[in-house]
Formats: C-alpha cells, sequence, structure tokens
C-alpha cells in the first residue's frame, strides 16, 4: 500500500515533515478549576482538571505531595466503528496511566500536600495521535487551572512509512502497522518525559524518526505558549488592566 | 460540588418567589442557548449545545444491518447519554452510570416512540433501503461535557440538532442481488438525504422551587427544588412524553398547571431552537 506517494504527498495531501492543523481554546468547562480543548486535524480532545482539592479516599492520601489521578474516556461514537465499552477496558487503563505518569512528572507536587489533584480526559473525535493530543490538552487544562509546574509537556508521535519519516500520524496511517513512535517532552527544560513505540525499527532510523517527533513536539509548544499568552492577554483586558 | 450555606439558599428561594434569580432571569426565561453543528467529523451528525455552563454533545452514527421482522420497513433508533467525567468528580469511573441511566430513559420515552414504532420524534421508515432486508441503524448517542443544571432540555435539544445535521448515504443495491447474505451495497454515490425533523418534541423542565416554578434551572437552583416536571412538547403543542422527578408530592391540578406553563414556554424555546439550528447549519455549510 502506498502512504507516500511517488511526489512525496502523503494520503491526507500533507508533506511528510507536516503537521495537522492545531487548534486550542481554553476555559471551555466552567465548572472545572482548568479545561482546554486540543484539536490536531480531525483529532478533538477536551481536557479538565479539578483541584488541588481534599483527597476524596484517605487512604490514598501522600503526607509530603499531592496525589495525581488521571482517567482517560472515549465515547462510543469517537471512533470509525461505534465502540461497545467507553470505560474501563485495557487501552483506556493504559493511556490513563501513561497520562498520569507524564504529567505527575512536571507539576511541582510537593507543593500541595495532602491533597489531590484530578486530570479526566475526554475524547471527542479519534483519527490518530489521541495519546499526544490528551497530553497537550492536560498541560493547557493545568496551566488553566494555575497549577504549578516544572514546565509545559508537549507531545507528538511520528512512525516510519515506504522508507519516509513522517510527521503526526493520522489513524489511516497508523493502522498500516508500520512503527509508532510518540513522545513527551519538557520543552524548556529540553527532556523527554514520554517515549513509547510499537513496531520494529532499525536504531538508526530510530534515533531520526525520535528527533523528528521531538521537532513536532517543540512545534506544538510554540503554538501552546502563544494560545496561553493569548489567554493572559483576554484576562487582563477583562479585568481593565 | 461545595454545599450551600444557609443564606445562600434563602436568597436562592427569596430570589425566585420575587421572579428575580441569581443570575438576573425571570422564572420562566432561558439561558443564552448556542448550537454548533457537524462538531464530530466522524459520524454522520452531530450537535454540541450550551446553555450557560451546561454543556452537551449529541451525534448520530448509522450502520447497515437488517430491520426488525415487526417492522420491516423502518430502520432501528437507539438511544444512549452518558456523562464526561469531565463535568465533574462524581462522574469518575461508574459514577455517572446512574444519572446516565436515568437521562437515557427520559429521552428514550420523549424521542423513540411505542413498541409499534408510533409516536416517535421522526419517522424511522426514512431509514429502510431495502424492505424487509436492509435498513439503517442510529445510534444516539449524547454526552454531557459540562453539567449546571438543566440537562435533559440540552441534550433534547443537542439530538434534535444532530439529526438535523444528519445525512443519510444514499445506497444502491445492485438489482437482483442476494440479501440472505451479506449485500454489496454501493455506497459511492456522494449523495445523501435529510432526515424531517420537524416533528422532533423539546424538553421543557420545570423545577418548582417554594411555590412557583421555574424553567432553565442552574444546578444550585436545582439542589434547592421540591420536584421537577419534565415535558416534551412538539410544534403542534402536544405532550409526548412526561417525567417527575423529586421526593415531594404534588398536587394534580399543580401538574396541569405546570404542563400548561411549559407548554407555553415551549413555544420560545422551539422558535430559537430551529433559528439556532438553521444558523448553525447555515455556518457549517459556509466552512
Amino acid at each position: 500500500m502506498e502512504y507516500v506517494n511517488p511526489e512525496g504527498i502523503r494520503e491526507d495531501g500533507r508533506r511528510p515533515l507536516e503537521m495537522r492543523h492545531l487548534h486550542a481554546e481554553i476555559g471551555t468547562v466552567a465548572r472545572a478549576d482548568g479545561s482546554a480543548v486540543f484539536e490536531m486535524g480531525n483529532t478533538k480532545v477536551i481536557a479538565a482538571v479539578y483541584g488541588p482539592r481534599e483527597v476524596q479516599n484517605r487512604s490514598q492520601q501522600l503526607n509530603d505531595q499531592a496525589l495525581v489521578r488521571c482517567e482517560y474516556t472515549m465515547p462510543n461514537f469517537s471512533t470509525g466503528d461505534r465502540m461497545r465499552k467507553p470505560k474501563g477496558d485495557r487501552r483506556s487503563t493504559e493511556i490513563s496511566l501513561v497520562i498520569r505518569q507524564t504529567m505527575e512528572a512536571c507539576i511541582l507536587t510537593h507543593l500541595m500536600p495532602r491533597s489531590q489533584i484530578d486530570i479526566f480526559v475526554q475524547v471527542l473525535s479519534a483519527d490518530g495521535g489521541t495519546r499526544s493530543a490528551c497530553i497537550n490538552a492536560a498541560t493547557l487544562a493545568l496551566a488553566d487551572a494555575g497549577i504549578p509546574m516544572r514546565d509545559l509537556v508537549t507531545s507528538c508521535s511520528a512512525g516510519y512509512l515506504n522508507s519516509t519519516p513522517l510527521l503526526d500520524l493520522s489513524y489511516f496511517e497508523d493502522s498500516a502497522g508500520g512503527p509508532d513512535v510518540t513522545v513527551g517532552i519538557l520543552p524548556k527544560l529540553d527532556k523527554v518525559t514520554l517515549l513509547q513505540m510499537d513496531a520494529r525499527l532499525p536504531i538508526d532510523i530510530f534515533e531520526n524518526v525520535v528527533q523528528l517527533a521531538t521537532e513536532g513536539c517543540k512545534a506544538v509548544a510554540n503554538y501552546i505558549h502563544e494560545v496561553l499568552l493569548e489567554n493572559t492577554k483576554q484576562l487582563e483586558y477583562r479585568r481593565g488592566l | 460540588m461545595v454545599g450551600l450555606s444557609a443564606g445562600e439558599k434563602h436568597f436562592i428561594q427569596g430570589g425566585i418567589a420575587q421572579d428575580l434569580r441569581a443570575d438576573g432571569r425571570k422564572r420562566l426565561n432561558y439561558r443564552p442557548i448556542y448550537v454548533e453543528t457537524g462538531v464530530i467529523p466522524q459520524a454522520d451528525g452531530s450537535a454540541k449545545v450550551k446553555m450557560g455552563a451546561t454543556e452537551v454533545i449529541a451525534s448520530v452514527k448509522l450502520d447497515l444491518a437488517r430491520p426488525n421482522p415487526s417492522q420491516p420497513g423502518k430502520g432501528k433508533v437507539s438511544l444512549f447519554v452518558s456523562c464526561s467525567a469531565t463535568a465533574g468528580p462524581m462522574f469518575e469511573g461508574r459514577g455517572s452510570e446512574e444519572l446516565s441511566a436515568e437521562l437515557s430513559v427520559a429521552l428514550q420515552r420523549c424521542l423513540l416512540g411505542g413498541k409499534s414504532g408510533a409516536g416517535a420524534a421522526f419517522d424511522p421508515s426514512c431509514l429502510s433501503i431495502v424492505d424487509g432486508k436492509l435498513c439503517w441503524d442510529a445510534y444516539i448517542d449524547g454526552l454531557v461535557v459540562s453539567a449546571d443544571g438543566n440537562l435533559l432540555d440540552a441534550l433534547g435539544a443537542a439530538i434534535k440538532a444532530a439529526l438535523t445535521n444528519t445525512r443519510v448515504p444514499v445506497a444502491n443495491v445492485p438489482a437482483g442481488a442476494s440479501l440472505d447474505e451479506d449485500p454489496d451495497v454501493d455506497l459511492s454515490s456522494q449523495e445523501t438525504t435529510r432526515i424531517d425533523t420537524s416533528g422532533v418534541p423539546v424538553i421543557v423542565t420545570l423545577t418548582k422551587v417554594g411555590r412557583h416554578y421555574i424553567v432553565d434551572a442552574t444546578s444550585e437552583e436545582e439542589s434547592q427544588m421540591s420536584s421537577a416536571v419534565s415535558v416534551s412538547i412538539n410544534k403542534e403543542r402536544r405532550i409526548c412524553g412526561l417525567t417527575k422527578r423529586g421526593g415531594a408530592g404534588l398536587d394534580p391540578s399543580i401538574i396541569l398547571d405546570m404542563i400548561s406553563v411549559a407548554s407555553h414556554v415551549s413555544e420560545q424555546l422551539m422558535n430559537k431552537l430551529d433559528s439556532e439550528i438553521a444558523a448553525a447549519e447555515a455556518d457549517e455549510q459556509d466552512t
């Protein structure tokens, strides 16, 4: 199957090193402490943050840091075929864990002992790269909630099909069975917090693909920066400053 | 959710008694309603409705299937609502099951009609492809993204908008094809038909606080309610469904009065929704 045609154009008209269109909105869920919607092409994800608040389950309380919890759900209608079980299936549990660990690494949890921070991520529309979109949305939601963090966390995926490294795989490219590398970084500190891959890849090509995904993460970080700056200007304007 | 103090409760109840609610509305005023259609690209029809801080999304997906033998000329419609954890930590894990079930049943009662298929919001025979052999199954899914009261009205509006937004693909079955096994259905023509949603009712929920009824309660106002009646009314001012919630008993004359008030309010809501949906559809076609 041809994923990159001889002129170097992918199935959805992009070039191999081109990301999908990004769009983000902050503060969409009024009742949450922080919330954001993040879109990467047709993948659309909403994240809401509740916290820091009192720990609900006393047995889980940590005396020296905040407890970070995360739930990832996909509704029935988000993928091409309607899913039967929206919550609690193994993929959702795994992704919840991945998002929690990634965000926990960047939140300054020692500043909020004996408290709980809940991150809820809901996929509205899935077209590949949901993991990355969820992490980006969670970062924005945490920033909106004013929770202290070491740095933003941004994430992007990359793959390797038809001997070409491809940035930001869509569902069609992802389901080709080729390698899918998801990278999450702290852009300012220039550190990697998440690295996942499936399928096989020779090591020298692996380095290229990871480098490509990291560039993608930096591009997302720039966009998130702009969105946050714009949001802060709006807040200043509304306060009459 | 933070509880209310005695002073706040008094403020809410007193305000409603004087026809001046906490956000400045009168008892029978809705919050500003905002409708956006086509929000889920993979669905055949979808819509997002915001009433104040309440935000819900509805999607309609169509799958090829065999029709019910008792109704060979109609497609099957199923409806299910779920509450996202983004609406609040109380909806995490299995916490949303009770509320989701309650909302699903109430909406099914208003929109799906009886076993014979009579009384449904729209005519399911528009989903039939080949009588008795092939039809579209419509799966209507509602998702509560943000909850600030009046979920039923918002979901009813979102489903109405999503059905209006739905494009049913025109399926060409080659003549003479055997339909007992999986037939080769030709969906390549990009033509679509629409569903006639002029008969879809709106749902108006009247919440009784003290001695007065309010429309479009916020969740703080709902916490002060003694009971609530949700009435589903269509364009011809006919009642399509009725649900009463809340433990307090109601005098029958009060229920009749609430129904007539709901009927009066429904006309305003129906017009507002129709114009919002038309505007949203026009917007979507422009982009």
